[in-house]
């Protein structure tokens, strides 16, 4: 074994809503109101499903294989030479996804406040923090969920209390105005950002109590979607009909906060906590992959390559994609396929074929 | 600007290369020859993408095999 800390349940399910909820409300209420327009609030509970679905998964694959990832169970399921492709595919689609997390943290510190630092600056400065949690381990990633996560929670929750005074409740009727379909369309982004529930398998080998794993798990997946929910629910009702044109619907709603005139430019402080979610998502993202990697080509250290690792990560994100919009656009079309072929097809895939083996061996 | 950019990328190699060589020599064989093919891919593909920004990748072959499916949800 690689790593030898160890994380509490309650930290494991920081971790992994820090990794789903930190982006997902940053621009995917924008792309999934396109296609949801009102019914924009629906959408996560649709999405839900996926979620719950490959919690299920995971857990049921790692109490056939105890104390493993996916990369080295799907060695152990497939095969020696199948089982590392899938490996492969997998590692080089987690590299894609933390090369996205980062370009998304770039644009929105970028368009919020450094307007005229190159991208790459930005970017690079968040990997080489990352890198240093990455290099602490586990136990460090678990920690700082613990003292950060709660402070942005609190953020989520409070920015439209503040808001209340210009929330028009009215702005979400008629509901489903033409059926279900809309809503269902625009939830394909949503359904693939909880698909990323599939990278508990790189948490619960760290454990300490292996009993509570699931449950916890299932819990993250439901507060995941109640805060996309609640934030896209304060969406419709601070922007209406306009929320089709709002970028960065969180961030526009922030910047509506005044209190008696006194208690202005809240952004400012809601970019500095969001960043303090993003580290931690992006710390797990970055020490998902070098873990795996590790594993992958079983290497006795993941400490080395830390670094050449966050500097592939910061050309991926340069190389991902030509513009924000070109972005946006890929994210609201085929990106979200890409997500949910690998982080749902794969494990299920992996599960069936170890559920025949396991028949097999006991026939 | 290109040249520029393509001496800074390399600058910054050398400097991971040498705050991660005094570890590096502990960890054995395998660890050395991973550490280089990954530096070496990350050096060749930011001088490439230094030269080449609109160079096709990842998002374009992902765009290619899902077209069929994500077709639907283009916003007309």
């Amino acid at each position: 074994m690689i790593e030898k800390g160890k994380i509490s349940p309650f930290q494991m399910a920081l971790i992994i809503y820090a990794v789903v909820v930190g982006t997902a409300i940053l621009y995917i209420p924008f792309i999934t109101a396109q296609h949801a327009k009102r019914d924009l609030w629906l959408s996560p509970i649709w999405a839900a499903l996926s979620g719950f679905l490959i919690v299920f998964i995971i857990t049921k694959l790692y109490k056939l294989y105890p104390k493993k990832t996916l990369v080295e169970y799907s060695e152990l399921i497939l095969g020696r030479t199948l089982g590392k492709i899938i490996g492969f595919i997998f590692l080089f689609f987690l590299l894609y996804d933390t090369a996205i997390a980062f370009r998304e943290y770039g644009e929105f510190v970028e368009s919020a406040f450094l307007h005229k630092t190159p991208l790459v600056v930005v970017t690079g400065g968040i990997a080489l923090t990352c890198a240093f949690a990455v290099h602490g381990g586990i136990e460090v990633l678990g920690r700082c969920a613990i003292i950060f996560l709660p402070i942005v929670l609190v953020l989520y929750l409070i920015i439209y209390l503040f808001l209340i005074p210009d929330l028009n409740v009215k702005n979400i009727f008629p509901i489903m105005e033409y059926g279900w379909i809309p809503s269902i369309k625009g939830s394909l982004a949503p359904h693939a950002w909880l698909s990323q529930f599939s990278l508990l398998s790189f948490l619960l080998p760290f454990l300490s109590d292996e009993t509570k794993g699931m449950k916890w798990s299932i819990l993250s997946v439901s507060v995941s979607v109640m805060t996309m929910v609640y934030i896209n629910l304060g969406n419709i009702f601070l922007f209406g009909g306009i929320i089709t044109s709002t970028q960065f619907p969180v961030f526009q709603a922030a910047r509506y906060i005044s209190i008696g005139s006194i208690f202005e430019h809240v952004e400012s402080i809601v970019i500095a906590v969001w960043v303090l979610g993003g580290f931690v998502q992006l710390s797990a993202f970055f020490y998902m992959l070098v873990l795996g990697t590790s594993q992958w080509l079983k290497l006795h250290s993941h400490k080395p390559i830390i670094l050449p690792f966050g500097f592939l990560i910061i050309l991926f994100s340069v190389w991902s994609a030509s513009s924000f919009q070109e972005m946006i656009r890929s994210m609201g079309t085929t990106t979200p396929f890409y997500f949910i072929t690998i982080q749902l097809l794969i494990p299920m895939l992996l599960l069936f074929v170890a559920v025949i083996r396991e028949k097999l061996r006991k026939a | 600007m290109k040249v520029g950019g393509i001496f800074g990328i390399t600058a910054l190699i050398v400097l991971i290369y040498l705050w991660e060589w005094p570890k590096l020599k502990k960890n054995g064989r395998k660890i050395i020859v991973v550490f280089f093919t990954l530096i070496t891919i990350g050096w060749v593909l930011a001088i490439l993408l230094v030269l080449f920004p609109n160079m096709p990748g990842p998002s374009q072959l992902i765009d290619f095999i899902f077209k069929p499916i994500g077709r639907y949800w283009e916003i007309s």
